[in-house]
């Protein structure tokens, strides 16, 4: 089991000068911390006009910004957008290979296709078409990255023959994954020998049969890169304090503020009748869960809030049916202040990562950190 | 923090139609083959969180929903509704705020009314369905032109691409004499599907208990559906002056 942190940048009205940059310079002190620690990843989202709910509009930015303050932590985009209206696959293959060089080979590739009408709308993407245009870039980006020279003709994008450059450090390039939300994404994922990058948290029993599903199909993968990359991460949220009553009551609050700002934004699905999104998408489901059936404490299966002895327990549950990551978000509208949030990931990585095999935390948790 | 409604309830309720309910106790309502046409536009998001009460939360982006259905059988005859909503939420849950309704069958407005809190008035609703277009008229009992609403280009979809949301509807209550907020929470069987492209003919908001507050700006979707629609019993009421978490009663299982 690895261990990760999920940034979605949530900023707090009113938005007065410098809130942002206050923000931001949290978000980066956590990622530094997370280093020390042992955790093995930070992930950004890429979101666009979702007011207050996340400010990462322009994550390959903020993980430069990490990549610079850390030493092995590996840099995930959590996801790229793969729909040309927000971004051409050119530019992804350019700025991902790069921050692959930037950061020393630590890039991890996650794409996705948006999943609100805020952000759909905002570009006008047209919402039957971006299960396709992301299967288009999916299976261009490794080629983009692996061969000297490049062209192609598709269905929504096409180049004649050129040098894509830089090319990433990672040989043959660096991992990649997809955002599983929808039902049955992780197959499609499976399908192409690509990474399970879960963005709901699902209950744990709908998450083993879809691990088992996805662990059934990659092993006749297809795969659209040159390697396959056959784990399986999921989110969570994480507050973890030695006082039981106050780690459960700021987690609740976190869990809460979340649910109350994702809630205020516009899915797809709502919006626009389309079997494109089968689902509400990732927002309602991480509400559903975050809010369904709760231990005597308030806080629903297999989230991470509590005292250690509680988020260990969430933790192994996870573990147990076979997820191979879990990444954490910290913080939601800067409720939690930044001092918690930094002892809640000392008090997890001395209490809780020790007790994880595979984690390459071990030694650095022994430490505790700074 | 995030956006909750501003209206001022009461001066709202002064200058607006609304509903006189009956109590909260009400029989479901079963209505076969309804034909419905939802046309959804964005709108202005500072204007539409003026006419909404601080018991509900804008979406972002804030958007419109024009609704024109025709029931071809009820109780009360066939009878053609067409509502105008605002996207909001009750907590974390999608609903729309129903700014006002118009009905062509009186005996219609009433049901609605006395056992939903529809704000319903009577006027001139019709819904008409063309090889290349469904369009929805509404004019008033004055003569005045309130909505003309279209949906062109039509192209069949499943049923089960349509997410529609449950409305709230802002009434006074005959039993207490007190504003409330009413949530309807319509079941719907579809029997056929379609998409197209959203156009608004002509709208005024001000016929619309909108003042002139709500201002569509940019078209999103537009889709016609034929469904039996359950009005079923009321579950839940909510008082208009405070958010939905704090102040929703539950009135029936």
């Amino acid at each position: 089991m690895k261990f990760g942190i999920f940034y979605e940048i949530s900023v707090p009205r009113p938005w007065d000068p410098g809130v942002e940059k206050r923000v931001f310079d949290n978000c980066l002190e956590q990622v530094a911390l997370a280093d020390e620690l042992g955790f093995d990843s930070v992930w950004a989202v890429e979101h666009h006009f979702l007011e207050e709910y996340s400010h990462c509009s322009a994550p390959e930015l903020f993980l430069t910004a990490c990549a610079m303050r850390t030493k092995k932590m590996r840099v995930g985009h959590g996801i790229v957008v793969c729909v040309p209206e927000f971004n051409h696959p050119i530019k992804i293959a350019e700025r991902t290979a790069t921050l692959d060089i930037l950061s020393g080979g630590r890039l991890e590739v996650g794409t996705g296709r948006s999943a609100t009408w805020n952000e759909l709308g905002g570009f006008r993407a047209n919402p039957d078409e971006t299960k396709r245009t992301w299967d288009e870039f999916v299976r261009c980006l490794p080629k983009m990255w692996t061969q000297e020279r490049f062209g192609y003709q598709g269905r929504s994008w096409s180049m004649p023959v050129r040098t894509i450059l830089p090319k990433p450090i990672q040989k043959p390039h660096p991992p990649m994954w997809v955002a599983v939300t929808s039902p049955g994404t992780e197959i499609d994922a499976a399908e192409r020998g690509l990474g399970s990058l879960g963005l709901t948290f699902g209950s744990v029993k709908e998450q083993e049969t879809k691990v088992q599903n996805y662990r059934r199909i990659i092993a006749n993968c297809e795969p659209v890169g040159e390697v396959v990359n056959n784990q399986v991460s999921t989110v969570n949220f994480l507050f973890c304090h030695e006082d039981t009553e106050k780690g459960n009551k700021i987690g609740r609050r976190m869990l809460g503020t979340f649910n109350f700002l994702a809630a205020q934004l516009l899915a797809a699905r709502e919006a626009y009748p389309t079997k494109s999104y089968p689902s509400l998408g990732l927002l309602p489901s991480l509400r559903k869960e975050a809010s369904g059936p709760a231990d005597p404490a308030g806080v629903p299966e297999g989230i991470a809030i509590g005292d250690p002895e509680r988020v260990l327990r969430a933790c192994k549950r996870w573990e147990s049916v076979g997820v191979d990551r879990i990444n954490f978000l910290l913080n939601a509208l800067e409720t939690i202040p930044q001092e918690e949030v930094l002892n809640s990931l000392r008090t997890f990585a001395k209490h809780v990562m020790p007790h994880f095999q595979d984690s390459s935390s071990q030694a650095a948790a022994a430490g505790g950190g700074r | 923090m995030p956006l909750s409604g501003t209206m001022d309830v009461a001066a709202f309720a002064a200058g607006a139609h609304l509903a006189e309910i009956h109590g909260f106790k009400t029989d479901a309502w079963t209505l076969k083959g309804a034909q419905i046409l939802n046309v959804y536009y964005e709108v202005d998001i500072d204007l539409a969180q003026q006419l909404l009460p601080v018991t509900v939360r804008p979406v972002i982006p804030a958007y419109a929903m024009f609704n024109v259905t025709h029931y071809p059988e009820s109780l009360v005859g066939p009878f053609t509704i067409a509502d105008v909503r605002l996207g909001c939420r009750a907590g974390v849950r999608p609903r729309g705020f129903t700014l006002a309704s118009y009905v062509d069958s009186e005996a219609a407005a009433r049901e609605l009314a006395h056992r939903w809190g529809f704000p319903a008035r009577v006027g001139k609703v019709a819904l008409r369905a063309f090889h290349d277009r469904i369009v929805g008229r509404v004019v008033t009992a004055e003569g005045k032109p309130a909505l003309e609403v279209e949906m062109l280009d039509r192209d069949f979809i499943s049923g089960g691409d349509i997410q529609y949301v449950s409305s709230m509807h802002l009434c006074r209550n005959r039993e207490d004499g007190k504003l409330t907020i009413v949530q309807c929470d319509p079941e719907w069987t579809f029997s056929k599907a379609e998409r197209g492209r959203p156009n608004l003919v002509s709208f005024d908001s001000a016929l619309w208990n909108g003042g002139d507050k709500v201002r569509p700006n940019w078209p999103i979707s537009a889709s016609y559906a034929i469904a039996d629609v359950t009005l079923s019993k009321i579950r839940y009421v909510s008082d208009p002056n405070q958010d939905a978490f704090r102040g929703t009663t539950q009135v029936a299982a």
